[in-house]
């Protein structure tokens, strides 16, 4: 497989440029995907793919503008999904033209499918109004921007260098385990965010200890990493550096507004425990509690493109050397006792 | 560029639950001229075929429902049949669940038993109701529906039966409406609570607990009336709920019919009505607190603290010599003391209150007198709501009415409660 492309001159006919440009506005779009959640919105707009009878790009801008909240952030998560499909076929555009590597293009296409299928389902979550479709729409946006993550990283610089070295077999399946970690921990919480009003309490509660051990789960993986990638020689280390450290900030703050979530979804049980406690009421439907349960979602959504730039990272140094096997032969040890010089 | 609407209008997929509405609702729309209900032919071929296979992946996967029916009140039928033994609870709770919903339909349709007693907007405003009921969104004439699935279900569930998902996890747990009594009220013990009741429940929230505080909604113009709404829809549910409880009770006591047609049975619903008719304007009288000087004020308190610790009041039987809710009596609140004590189940056993979970019973959990020192009073912590609080008592829970001396009956005058008050709102952590 060919993993490298070479360069056209201006950075607009890069697919890099592009990719970056897709990523970039779907994090937004998972934010604004969030809140809708958080409000309720997803049935503000009663059909799809008109709103209220308009066409999306012709929904007068004054009612979208002053109209009720819900409202607002629906049709505009909509009008930026479309923005973001619009990117997505430039980008595959863009990567056909001038990116050499077949299976970059097609990987392009496939995001643009992706895309494509996470607008359907947002509108069938409309027409059909089923939670199911709801949550599946829900989990479908952090996968695709992963997808874009990946394909920003794939035409990055990192990716096209060759860079001879190579990483120790156990901390790729490390990486690999936590991307799975990390998705089937936003699984859990879209099931959580997304709970049916009969689910039985002992069916939430199981959902909520699994949510809690896979957080620990996910903690102990990210600091095993980072020790790992600390310890490592520094030719090594380097490239690896700031996933291990992005990923460590992402999960502290993650950490936090879990916690921060419940609190001001359910408080916390033990009023007897301090005052400040027992003084506190839910603000439901606040400006903060919102931000900071949309910001739990989307942070989720970072932990796995985060994961992806670790595995990525990883991947590639390992992919370098087969990629180069028949120049090379060299063993994991030489190449660890030539960087710790 | 657009000059005529036909051009502009989409002709989009609409949610199956409003096309019946539409034909209505549509042509209240500027400019909408019914496009939406001209979605072509090929639209409506499409979408079905679409809508036919997502629904079979989910049917496979075991999801995809939009409908939720009431829960039937299993565990009271479980701890009144269980005395006799050998009787199965869930028929006589399938058919109380049978005739309440005659009488006041389901979480999608729900409706009022107008053959029994006539709508009547003091009670129930059941257009409010309605804006309440059934799934989350709006439909083409833009106003907002499902309220309660938005803002309540996740704690008090479909039913208002404080069986929602997220219920065992909270600490008290989630009013059960169906009960009929409500903690936080102006109203004395045996009445209903008014909607200015509810409604400071809902726009403050009560703190230290799970409930939420609403204000946000009051905030913004588009959902200011929301809150009236639900305030309609608790009343609705606690209506609907005490009904279906009282019908298992005289059921399984006197072995009446679970008919419609059962005179008995039309005569508890008319009395459950009947008395949140009565209710609205029994509260009690509140007077405007004393304005005290500082010494007057300490002369109080010192007063106050003679009442609490006083044989006469019992506070210190149960919220402790200082105050920090540590008395020797420690109680159960009486939603639980139902399916419990009242059963002949020791809910400090669990071998013995676990029978009654597959009913829908949570974990017994002590109802702890307040502790002063945190200066967090749920129903309010100014000195008229203390007052209130004293001389109304906590309805549900072992925190009794004070007996005040009101025509000629003997207890507390209000200058006594007063002086209790100050003392509740002086006592401090000095640990
Ligand atoms: C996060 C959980 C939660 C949500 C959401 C919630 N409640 Fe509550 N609610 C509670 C809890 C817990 C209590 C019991 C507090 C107590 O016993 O002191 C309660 C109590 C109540 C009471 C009884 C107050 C009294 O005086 O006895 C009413 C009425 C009520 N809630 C209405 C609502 C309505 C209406 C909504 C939706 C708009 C709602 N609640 C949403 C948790 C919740
Ligand atoms: C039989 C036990 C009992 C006695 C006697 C009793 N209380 Fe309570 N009290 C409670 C319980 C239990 C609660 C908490 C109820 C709840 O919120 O579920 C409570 C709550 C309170 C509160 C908090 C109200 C709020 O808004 O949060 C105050 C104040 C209070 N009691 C004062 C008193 C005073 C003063 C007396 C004596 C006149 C008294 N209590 C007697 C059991 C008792």
């Amino acid at each position: 497989m060919n993993l490298r492309s070479p360069r056209p001159k201006r950075f607009w006919a890069q697919p890099w440029f592009w990719a970056w440009a897709v990523t970039l506005f779907v994090f937004p779009l998972i934010w604004v995907g969030g809140l809708v959640t958080t409000h309720d919105a997803g049935m503000a707009v009663p059909d799809w793919p008109g709103t209220y009878g308009y066409n999306l790009f012709l929904y007068p801008l004054s009612t979208w503008l002053y109209g009720p909240f819900d409202l607002f952030i629906e049709h505009g998560h909509r009008l930026l999904g479309s923005f973001v499909g619009l990117l997505t076929i430039g980008l595959c555009i863009v990567a056909w033209r001038n990116d050499t590597r077949g299976w970059y293009r097609w990987a392009c296409l496939g995001l643009l499918l992706a895309v494509i299928g996470q607008g359907l389902l947002g509108g069938f979550r409309v027409v059909l109004d089923a939670r199911t479709i709801a949550m599946l729409h829900g989990c479908g946006g952090p996968l695709v921007f992963a997808y874009a993550t990946f394909l920003a990283l794939a035409a990055s610089n990192d990716w096209m260098r060759a860079d001879q070295t190579i990483e120790p077999r156990g901390l790729r399946r490390l990486a690999t385990a936590l991307l799975v970690f990390a998705v089937v921990q936003l699984v859990l919480g879209a099931q959580l965010r997304h709970a049916l009003p009969d689910l039985p309490p002992t069916g939430f509660m199981s959902l909520v200890h699994l949510h809690l051990t896979m957080a620990g789960l996910l903690t102990l993986v990210i600091l095993a990493l980072a020790w790992w990638v600390r310890r490592l020689p520094y030719r090594l280390h380097q490239p690896l550096r700031g996933p291990a450290n992005a990923l460590l900030g992402v999960l502290f703050l993650q950490l936090g507004l879990g916690i921060a979530t419940w609190v001001v979804n359910y408080a916390l049980p033990w009023t007897e425990v301090s005052p400040s406690l027992a003084r506190y009421a839910i603000q439901a439907k606040g400006y903060w509690e919102s931000l900071i349960v949309t910001g739990h979602q989307a942070t989720g959504s970072l932990m796995i493109a985060m994961s992806v730039w670790m595995v990525c990272r990883v991947a590639r140094r390992q992919a370098q050397l087969v990629a180069n096997s028949h120049s090379y032969t060299i063993s994991e040890r030489q190449v660890v006792a030539a960087g710790a010089k | 560029m657009f000059s005529s609407p036909q051009i502009i209008l989409f002709p989009g997929f609409v949610n199956a639950k409003y096309r019946s509405m539409k034909a209505v609702d549509v042509a209240k729309l500027p400019g909408a001229q019914g496009s939406l209900a001209r979605s072509t032919t090929l639209g409506r071929f499409i979408e079905q075929y679409c809508a036919y296979a997502i629904l079979a992946c989910c049917a496979f996967a075991g999801c995809g429902r939009t409908e939720f029916p009431f829960r039937p009140n299993e565990l009271h039928a479980a701890s009144l049949v269980r005395e006799s033994g050998d009787m199965d609870p869930k028929p006589v709770a399938a058919d109380a669940a049978k005739v309440v919903e005659a009488w006041f339909g389901t979480p999608d349709a729900p409706k009022w038993p107008s053959d029994l007693v006539p709508e009547d907007t003091t009670i129930v405003v059941m257009e409010e109701v309605a804006r309440c009921a059934g799934a989350v969104g709006r439909a083409e004439d833009e106003i907002e529906r499902g309220l309660f699935r938005k803002h309540c279900v996740v704690c008090h569930g479909i039913t208002g039966d404080g069986y929602g998902p997220a219920a065992s996890l909270l600490a008290p747990y989630p009013r059960d409406f169906r009960r009929g009594s409500f903690k936080f009220k102006s109203t004395p013990v045996g009445y209903k609570p008014t909607r200015e009741d509810l409604r400071k429940t809902l726009t403050h929230g009560i703190p230290g607990t799970s409930m939420p505080s609403f204000q946000a909604l009051n905030q913004s113009p588009e959902f200011a009336e929301d809150i009236d709404s639900l305030i309609e829809y608790v009343r609705f549910l606690s209506i609907r709920g005490e009904v279906e409880r009282r019908l298992i009770s005289k059921a399984v006591r006197e072995g009446m019919a679970l008919d419609t047609k059962e005179p008995e049975a039309q005569q508890i619903a008319i009395s459950v009505i009947q008395r949140w008719k009565d209710s609205e304007g029994s509260s009690a009288a509140i007077p405007e607190p004393p304005s005290l000087s500082d010494s007057e004020m300490a002369e109080s308190i010192r007063r106050g603290r003679d009442w609490y610790a006083n044989e006469l009041t019992a506070c210190v039987k149960c919220h402790g010599p200082e105050g920090r809710g540590d008395g020797p009596s420690q109680d159960y609140d009486e939603w639980t003391k139902d399916w419990t004590v009242l059963a002949g189940i020791d809910p400090k056993h669990p071998s013995e209150w676990k029978e009654m979970k597959p009913f829908g019973a949570l974990k017994p959990v002590l109802d702890r007198p307040r502790n002063f020192t945190w200066k967090s009073f749920r129903g309010g912590g100014e000195a008229k709501d203390l007052f209130q609080r004293l001389v109304v008592g906590i309805e549900g829970t072992p925190m009794p009415p004070i007996a005040r001396a009101e025509g000629g009956n003997p207890g507390l005058t209000d200058d006594q409660i007063w002086d209790l008050v100050h003392y509740v709102l002086s006592v401090e952590d000095d640990s």
